[in-house]
């Protein structure tokens, strides 16, 4: 895995590939304010991330600069296109954005200029021309019930699930962005009325899950940088997620830690307690069960993370953590159980059956004492 | 004593061994301390409202290592008590309830027997049908409850065992659906155990009152007694 020449040598097929930028990434990033060392700092702290060696950082230098070459098609199934709108709309670029921005997408709903029967073409093209080569990175859930008909796209109203299996058939690598397509987000949420599923369970072949909601630019565009320099996907957890980004939880490395182990907790958003920093467990933060490093890279530029801003993690790279995780501003001690009724924690459910036999025993006692047992 | 006086003839023999009430004197305090300091790690209710002056307190660490101390304990007993119900030579008197557990009409005349309504039946093994499957659940609990306590534990601690237990914690939280399922069901497992250990107290006690054999002195001193049948 750690060789430098059989990457060096992916990079110099790829650097052949006709790319798609109008001008080399160097121009774009001096136009956007970044200097070469900017750009090599940044290199070496993707290595790092992608958990490689720092000497590997001139090889992501130059992988990052033929990332034009690769042909990336991008779907948007149900979701709400946060996702990409994270990696867009920052207000200062990062260089992992203008990556993003730089990497030939061949077809993304959002950002492309054609629309309706064009855009259409535009993907059928794209499919047919780079067959067997491109990376096809698809954020949202794909709705099976009814046979899908609960999400359909373009002129032709084809189901987002007949899209997903169409463009993963020639697709030479698959990347779940996001929570949604990863495990189903909000919309497979209980009772998930529209049969949504992460794009994995109707796919026959192997899928990366790069969840969150969303994901840090970070793990998006490690994921497919690390594409791009192996060819081949990341290793994966036992829930397919990119161990280099999800290896460790979020409590592992939260800087709030001490004050976990120290037995300092906050109770109330805004009290002395919260001003102190301590820890977000009982105002419900999911970082004890939740992979992800976002407490080691933080989001927009290395700058925050919600643990950082005062409230607790959410678990939002978890499968299903819209149920699994809820409620969100209380441990999981109070987690309701939807089938038993509406506001049964598991405490509350024991203490009555609890209750129940302790009533049955003193009955029963009380009557064995009356009436004793035949000897 | 003067309210001492011969009273019918007794058969006496040892009916736990040493290693027998040790594993499960160790399980029942295990038990007991693995629920109270359980219940601080899902919601710390014993708090510091002030920051320490030097970062040398550990009240949450403290407690959740006697948790885990309390947990080995708990795996220690409940393998040996595995082990000796299926391969010790003194096991052979549990192995025999098996056969009872199957057989229903000792099982309903045990339940009317508690109904108050039908004579204690007379069983091969030591423990009647009933007694029997509410331990078989027991265990399973048990089991449950060790497995998704050993995932949770190598998520935490992932060096030494908790490494060697790595991959088999990534097994667990594959099954559970993630690290929350498993930290939900180690949480139901407890309270399945505990409503299991309230009934199991109250019948232990139930048979001291109206056994009158000594039989809850047993888990204390091993012997067991038995009126002589004529
Ligand atoms: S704030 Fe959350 S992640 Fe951080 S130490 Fe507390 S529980 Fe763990």
């Amino acid at each position: 895995m750690l060789d430098v020449k059989k990457v060096k040598q992916r990079i110099e097929e790829l650097r052949k590939l006709p790319g798609i930028a109008s001008k080399p990434l160097s121009e774009v990033l001096e136009e956007n304010g970044f200097t070469r060392r900017d750009f090599l700092k940044w290199a070496g702290t993707m290595a790092v991330a992608l958990g490689l060696p720092a000497s590997f950082a001139p090889v992501i230098a130059e992988a990052a600069e033929v990332s034009d070459r690769l042909p990336v098609i991008w779907l948007h199934l149900a979701e709400c296109t946060g996702c990409s709108e994270s990696l867009l709309r920052t207000a200062s670029p990062t260089i992992d954005t203008l990556i993003f921005n730089y990497i030939n997408l061949e077809y993304h709903d959002t950002i492309m200029a054609a629309a309706g029967w064009q855009a259409e073409e535009n993907y059928e093209e794209a499919v047919k021309k780079y067959k067997g080569r491109y990376i096809l990175c698809v954020e949202g859930a794909a709705p099976t019930k009814d046979n899908g008909d609960f999400l359909t796209i373009g002129p032709e109203a084809e189901t987002g699930l007949h899209k997903l299996k169409r463009a993963a058939k020639d697709a030479a690598a698959i990347i779940a962005v996001g929570a949604c397509s990863s495990f189903g987000g909000i919309q497979a949420a209980y009772p998930n009325p529209t049969g949504a599923v992460g794009i994995y369970k109707v796919l026959d072949k192997m899928v990366v899950n790069v969840p969150g909601c969303p994901p840090s630019d970070r793990n998006i565009v490690g994921t497919i940088m690390y594409v791009i320099l192996y060819g081949q996907l990341p290793a994966v957890d036992n829930f397919n997620r990119p161990k280099f980004a999800y290896g460790m939880r979020i409590h592992d490395l939260c800087e709030r830690r001490g004050h976990f182990d120290a037995g300092e907790f906050v109770e109330e958003f805004g009290s002395q307690e919260a001003m102190n920093g301590f820890c977000l467990y009982k105002m419900g933060c999911k970082g004890p069960y939740t992979f992800n490093n976002c407490s080691r890279e933080r989001f927009n530029q290395h700058t925050s993370w919600p643990v950082q801003a005062g409230h607790g993690c959410i678990g939002c790279s978890e499968p299903d953590f819209w149920d699994s995780m809820a409620p969100y501003e209380e441990p999981l001690a109070n987690h309701k159980f939807e089938s038993v009724s509406a506001d049964a924690t598991a405490d509350k459910v024991g203490i009555t059956i609890l209750t129940i036999a302790g009533v049955a025993i003193a009955a029963h006692a009380a009557i064995s004492a009356i009436k004793n047992p035949k000897e | 004593m003067k309210f001492l006086k011969v009273l019918g003839q007794y058969l006496g023999g040892i009916e736990f061994s040493a290693g027998y009430r040790w594993q499960h004197w160790i399980r029942a305090i295990s038990i007991f301390a693995l629920v109270a300091t359980g219940f601080y790690i899902a919601n710390p209710f014993i708090i510091h409202g002030t920051p320490s002056a030097t970062p040398t307190r550990f009240l949450q660490a403290d407690i959740r290592e006697w948790h885990i101390i309390f947990g080995f304990a708990l795996i220690g007993a409940v393998l040996y008590k595995t082990i000796y119900f299926f391969f010790f030579p003194e096991g052979k008197y549990e192995r025999k309830s098996i056969v009872d557990a199957f057989n229903i009409k000792l099982a309903l005349q045990q339940i009317g027997y508690y109904l108050l309504i039908s004579k204690h039946p007379h069983t091969k093994g030591v423990y009647n049908p009933l007694q029997f499957w509410a331990y078989f659940t027991l265990y399973i609990l048990f089991y449950g409850i060790i497995f998704t306590g050993l995932a949770l534990y190598a998520e935490v601690y992932h060096q030494g065992l908790g490494g060697l237990l790595y991959p088999f914690a990534k097994w667990v939280e594959s099954i559970c659906g993630g690290l929350a399922y498993v930290r939900l069901w180690h949480h139901i497992f407890m309270w399945l155990i505990i409503i299991i250990v309230f009934v199991h107290i109250y019948m232990a006690v139930y048979n001291a009152v109206f056994g009158k054999n000594g039989g809850m002195d047993a888990i204390f001193s091993g012997m067991k007694w038995e009126k002589e049948e004529h």
